[in-house]
């Protein structure tokens, strides 16, 4: 990846619109560079600068008493103050003491316990999000792979009966394999699967099983050793679970 | 305008109350109409107001001129505690508060706003921000006032994510460019 991205991904994250992907990216990348980080500080500053060219106002005095009041409690009771009533309720206190502590222990037992989860939690949703998002790279860098070949042909299938709104695409090479993309199908039915054939000189041969999410859409890799010679059609039918040797059910995409 | 910001937060670290005092006295009146705008009720900007500085107070010690300016310090504080003020308010439902992101962009008059807080709008219009164009400006809004997310405005402006993104970039260019003296 170029850098030119980081300076985009910098701006939105100064401006705090940061999300997602982008977000967990860049908060990775941030760490190890100088440029960046300097492009987040500038932009943060521009910002700031920005906000505060507007005309000022000054709010009620009752707010700086408050906090003024508040900074004064903080420092201003003074040590003395606080080692007399130390020595006048040791007893006190360090009852009191032991009691805040294991009271506080486990307290901060149960907050540690939930954040552990929680880590775990994230840890987990994380490294399913990437398995998955690793599986599309690869299935979407294979069919890129196949349409480099010049012998690759693009196949349109059509809906045929009941499935007449759904469409496919098969990217075919009769030695690499192919990868089927289908839109519009509706869920196959409980024990039901769709299988794909290939069909050369009028003879079906099994290209795999496949379903599709619940939007309709399915993309569906067929393995090399599958293309043996020339393909003249492609065809998807609805078969029993667990697929049969030869097709028996209704064609729901076709192709020509 | 006397002691740099930087300066005045090492020294309110060191526990100075009257830094604080100056420290308070040069920014509050900035980040105040600032924090108005985005929780656009008075008494909950108050409220901010008196936790931003208060935070201030007490992270003094921790502020690093190498990673900022006194000046972002304080008011991405404040962008935070604002909008984590406003989520509060509707999460709770006690008040109705006009959604901000609803309410800056193309800044119709907020139902029910009070003068006041339409004069402060007034008064930001005079600020860098006036420098942009109206779609710049939105974008900005969308983000740092409303707290929305690039896909968020995303979805709102109907827009691919990716032109969201170049123009938030394109946005704070040409902020920067009316921020910076010449």
């Amino acid at each position: 990846m170029s850098h030119e991205p980081f300076e985009t991904l910098a701006a939105v994250y100064a401006a705090g619109a940061l999300d997602g992907d982008d977000l967990v990216q860049f908060e990775a990348h941030l760490p190890g560079c100088a440029e960046c980080q300097a492009a987040v500080r500038e932009a943060q500053d521009t910002l700031a600068r920005a906000m505060l060219s507007a005309r000022p106002q000054t709010p009620l005095p009752a707010v700086r008493e408050a906090l003024v009041r508040r900074v004064e409690r903080t420092r201003g009771a003074g040590r003395r103050a606080w080692l007399t009533w130390a020595a006048a309720t040791a007893v006190v206190a360090a009852v009191a003491a032991g009691f805040t502590a294991t009271w506080v222990a486990v307290r901060y037992e149960a907050r540690l316990g939930q954040m552990a989860r929680e880590t775990a939690a994230v840890k987990e949703r994380l490294a399913r999000n990437e398995a998955a998002l690793q599986e599309q790279v690869a299935l979407y860098r294979g069919a890129v792979e196949l349409l480099r070949d010049p012998a690759t042909r693009v196949v349109d299938l059509r809906g045929q009966g009941t499935a007449a709104s759904a469409s496919g695409r098969m990217i075919w090479n009769d030695a690499g394999g192919g990868h089927l993309f289908v839109a519009g199908l509706p869920p196959a039915p409980a024990g039901k699967t769709y299988a794909l054939w290939t069909i050369s000189g009028g003879t079906p041969r099994a290209a795999g099983l496949f379903g599709v999410d619940a939007s309709g859409r399915s993309a569906h890799r067929i393995a090399p050793e599958v293309a043996r010679g020339a393909v003249g059609v492609f065809a998807v039918t609805l078969e029993p679970e667990g697929g049969t040797p030869a097709p028996t059910g209704p064609i729901v995409l076709a192709s020509k | 305008m006397g002691t740099p910001g930087g300066d005045l937060i090492r020294v309110m670290a060191a526990g100075d109350r009257d830094a604080f005092a100056r420290f308070y006295d040069r920014y509050a009146p900035f980040v105040f109409p600032f924090v108005l705008r985005i929780v656009r009720d008075r008494a909950d900007a108050a409220d901010v107001l008196q936790d931003v500085f208060w935070e201030a107070w007490r992270g003094a010690a921790a502020y690093d001129s190498a990673r900022g300016t006194p000046e972002a310090w304080i008011i991405t504080r404040a962008r935070t505690r604002a909008i984590d003020r406003v989520r509060a308010v509707r999460r709770r439902g006690e008040t109705f508060v006009a959604p901000v992101d609803e309410a800056t962009v193309g800044a119709p008059t907020p139902p029910g706003g009070d003068a006041a807080v339409r004069a402060e709008e007034r008064q930001l219009v005079a600020s860098a921000l006036a420098q942009l164009s109206q779609a710049q400006r939105e974008i900005i809004e969308l983000a740092y006032y409303s707290g929305l997310t690039q896909r968020e405005i995303a979805e709102r402006l109907e827009q691919p994510l990716g032109t969201v993104k170049t123009r938030i970039r394109l946005a704070l260019a040409r902020l920067r460019e009316a921020v910076t003296p010449t």
